[in-house]
């Protein structure tokens, strides 16, 4: 898994190349499932305007707030790589709930396959999607009124995007933390977290916060 | 047409109230400081007084009107862009309504004619009331007319307000609902002058309605966003009892049917005039360029024109399963194929070729009809120069073989060819690359296309709310975006099955699903000579197969969206807007309509990436609402 924090293809090179690597297949076959397919098209093309250039042509654009057909979907979870991408957390959660696409992507994880996300999308795949509503003065409107905040829970972390070292942000992240059982990894953009054979590594400079104390995490 | 009832924006209109008070007032108490702060000049507005040069530069082409200040209207809707590009309003001006901008709009649009009914009742009307110039109600012919001639038609409930020259252009402006004027039909049907608002008569009480209104707004500028030549919305002034004043723009308001009453008449010298204004008026638009000297040539320049318009806008209709009733009398549409007056304008989700609008007279022609009215308006435009350029009028027969209409059809062939194409996902030069030198491909393309596009439900015909129907089953839309992903991770054709599922709509029914062995072929064929056409713009680029089914694949994701308005999407909203409580602001319909159309602008070019984390939740409602009726008409 990997989970990237926020920022352009630029930005991200290190982590793509890392999650290239997971990938066996030298030609990867990636699904790229937009938060909201209000602005769906153009993240797709952003997202293959990155991965192109390492010469990865067979994407698929799966979004799940409309309908899709049986023919789709199959060949989504077909990939070998599924991302999740950025936008409105909560109505990304809303949406993959009733497509009831969540076990899926589960059950993609749990046979091999290779999940990222983006901001939003990065958030969905840890236990919680609480981090999207802090901090209050940058945080994502909860428009659908969703209570139930649980996530997919594939790693025992929460994660925090596009952090910024700076007292406000640590102020409400070292609070929040008081509050969880795990730890809380909070990444800058550009920066983002790999998950393989259970193994977690950082790229770029990552923070964790845990039971109110702020640390540095050793990235690569 | 779905019957299901949607109760969606019950409780949000509250929220989202709260919402937008919490949330952006600070924005926009900014942006309202600024507008109030600031002396902006409006004065543009006057200029829009009533006056035009069709009233003296064109015989018999109007019935003037004296107009009066119409009290007790609430500005509903005002489109700033709009103002913008007509000049009306610095293109620095916040998108926020100030009490002077709502002024100068009132002042020049909140206006009623002072009809014959006032004048025979002695209806007293203050003085201070009565604007300067008077306002003209345009005579054109129309067929629910009962005299089918144009002696006693035209604008029923309608004026033009007047014109403007902005960055080089000049634009018509004109509202509806302005009062009843005694071209209407009931006027001349029941030979008596009626009152503005009489509620004893609907259509002919001079009114228009809110709905109407907003239901134009939202439809024509999603079309125009999308390069379809429409009128379009400056404002909408809200009066009690749901009625409205709806102000429209374009370059050039021209319609045929105005032409062709002077041909029905006899009248060589009106019909002159008309002419030689519009081509004027095209000239100085820069619409037409090197326009010959020449009267004669001159002419034949206007009908090629007119013949190259009208078989590009009905390719485009058909192609964008936009409905929008053509016939004899040229009323209903623009003289350059813009579309106007959205009473009966759809854009049907897939394409429902039979589908009738009940016009209690009369039923309407169908999407495929639209083609030869199209063309029966170009013969009749070929009739009109004859009959400028000698003075007689031939039979509209003696024109059937005119050169005119053999150059018409191939037009229309060629942009259906062409449409199909960027349907497709190919890029501009990738289309006239296969247009010019893999024609063939492309027209046995379309047979298959057409095949799936036109297949009708096993079901059959049936009524609906507003007409009859018969369901189109595939929706070749889905086909066009899926398709290339589906060969970019395969490389191959799907099945038969798949191919089959995809396209099904919730019309089709099992029978209509059904692989047989000649859907088989025409599936096949369907995926060879697309494959072809991508192989051939590979070749030419010198590129890999799969690099132009990536970029097909992108442009088509846009091109082809799941979700699509249709004008039953249109109809639902719009109710819910304006039931919506607390009422909607003007400026808030304006943001409302401004995301709405962006999220539905379906030009890869043209889109643009939202910098918004997320919508508010009308906007999030109004997407489902398109999506719950993406399949309708």
């Amino acid at each position: 898994m990997v989970f990237y924090s926020g920022g352009d293809g630029e930005q991200n090179h290190t982590l793509d190349k890392e999650l290239l690597r997971l990938c066996q297949n030298k030609s990867p076959r990636i699904t790229f499932i937009p938060s909201c397919s209000f602005d769906g098209e153009s993240d797709f093309q952003e997202f293959v305007d990155q991965y192109s250039s390492h010469k990865i042509y067979e994407f698929l654009y799966f979004p799940i707030d409309v309908p899709s057909d049986r023919v789709l979907q199959e060949e989504a979870f077909k990939s070998d790589v599924i991302h999740l991408g950025g936008g409105n957390t909560f109505y990304f959660l809303k949406h993959l709930r009733s497509s009831r696409i969540l076990p899926r992507l589960k059950e993609f994880v749990k046979r091999g396959g290779i999940l990222t996300g983006l901001s939003a999308g990065a958030i969905l795949m840890t236990p919680s999607v609480a981090t999207a509503s802090i901090p209050d003065f940058d945080c994502d409107e909860n428009h659908e009124n969703i209570t139930n905040l649980k996530a997919m829970g594939l790693v025992k972390f929460e994660f925090f995007p596009h952090y910024k070292n700076s007292k406000r942000y640590d102020i409400e992240l070292k609070s929040y933390s008081k509050n969880i059982k795990h730890p809380l990894y909070a990444c800058p953009d550009g920066a983002g977290i790999i998950v393989a054979k259970g193994v977690v590594k950082f790229v770029g400079k990552s923070f964790g916060f845990y039971q109110g104390q702020k640390f540095k995490l050793s990235f690569v | 047409m779905r019957k299901e009832k949607f109760d969606l924006f019950g409780f949000w209109p509250y929220l989202i109230e709260l919402f937008y008070m919490v949330k952006i007032s600070k924005a926009q108490n900014a942006a309202l400081e600024k507008v109030n702060s600031q002396a902006w000049d409006y004065t543009r507005f006057r200029k829009i007084d009533g006056r035009h040069p069709l009233q003296t530069s064109v015989e018999d082409f109007a019935v003037l009107y004296k107009t009066r200040q119409r009290p007790g209207g609430k500005l509903a809707f005002f489109n700033f862009d709009f103002a913008k590009e007509l000049g009306l309003i610095p293109k620095d001006h916040p998108e926020e309504m100030s009490e002077q901008l709502e002024e100068a709009i009132f002042y020049s649009f909140g206006i009623i004619i002072i009809n014959e009914y006032d004048v025979e009742n002695k209806v007293k009307i203050p003085e201070e009331s009565i604007h300067q110039y008077p306002s003209m109600a345009t005579r054109y012919l129309q067929m629910q007319h009962p005299d089918k001639r144009g002696s006693s038609s035209g604008d029923g409930r309608s004026i033009w307000n007047g014109t403007i020259k902005a960055e080089g252009k000049f634009w018509d402006i004109s509202s509806c609902g302005t009062g009843a004027t005694k071209l209407s039909p009931a006027c001349n049907i029941n030979n008596k002058f009626y009152q503005s608002g009489d509620p004893s008569i609907s259509y002919g009480c001079g009114m228009s309605e809110l709905d109407e209104g907003l239901e134009t707004a939202f439809f024509s500028e999603i079309l125009h966003k999308n390069n379809l030549c429409t009128e379009r919305v400056l404002a909408i002034i809200e009066y009690p009892s749901k009625l409205a004043i709806t102000v429209r723009a374009h370059p050039n308001l021209l319609r045929p049917s105005h032409f062709f009453r002077y041909l029905k008449l006899g009248n060589v010298r009106g019909a002159t005039q008309v002419l030689e204004y519009y081509i004027d008026r095209q000239e100085k638009n820069g619409v037409y360029k090197d326009v010959p000297k020449n009267k004669k040539e001159r002419y034949q320049y206007f009908l090629k024109k007119v013949c190259d318009d009208f078989a590009r806008v009905t390719a485009q209709f058909e192609d964008e399963y936009i409905f929008c009733w053509m016939d004899w009398d040229g009323d209903n549409i623009l003289m350059d194929g813009g579309i106007i007056d959205y009473g009966s304008v759809r854009q049907f989700g897939l394409f429902h070729h039979e589908y009738r609008y009940d016009d209690i007279e009369r039923y309407s022609t169908t999407i495929t009809e639209q083609k030869s009215k199209a063309r029966y308006i170009v013969q009749t435009f070929a009739q009109y120069v004859s009959f400028v350029i000698t003075g007689k009028k031939k039979s509209i027969n003696s024109f059937k073989r005119h050169p005119e209409l053999t150059r018409f059809d191939r037009l229309f062939e060629e942009y259906k060819d062409k449409n199909l194409l960027k349907k497709i996902g190919l890029s501009c030069q990738q289309s006239e690359y296969i247009f010019k030198h893999h024609h063939k491909l492309i027209k046995e393309f379309r047979k298959d296309f057409k095949y799936f596009e036109r297949m009708k439900s096993k079901n059959g015909p049936y009524k609906v709310t507003d007409g009859i129907t018969w369901d189109a089953v595939f929706c070749v839309r889905d086909v066009l975006r899926e398709l290339p992903q589906m060969l970019l991770r395969r490389h191959e054709m799907i099945g038969a099955e798949e191919f089959l599922e995809v396209a099904k709509s919730n019309y089709a029914t099992a029978a209509d699903v059904k692989v047989t062995q000649y859907k088989k072929d025409k599936i096949n064929s369907f995926g060879h000579l697309y494959l072809e056409i991508i192989r051939a713009c590979a070749q030419h680029e010198n590129l890999e197969q799969e690099k132009i089914l990536l970029e097909v694949v992108m442009r088509s994701s846009v091109i082809n969206k799941y979700d699509r308005i249709t004008g039953d999407s249109i109809t639902t909203i719009i109710q819910k807007l304006i039931n919506s409580r607390p009422k909607i602001r003007p400026d808030q319909m304006y943001n409302i309509l401004q995301n709405f159309a962006s999220y539905q602008t379906l030009i890869p070019e043209k889109k643009v990436r939202s910098e918004k984390k997320s919508f508010d939740p009308i906007l999030n409602k109004m997407f489902k609402i398109v999506r719950d009726f993406r399949e309708g008409l």
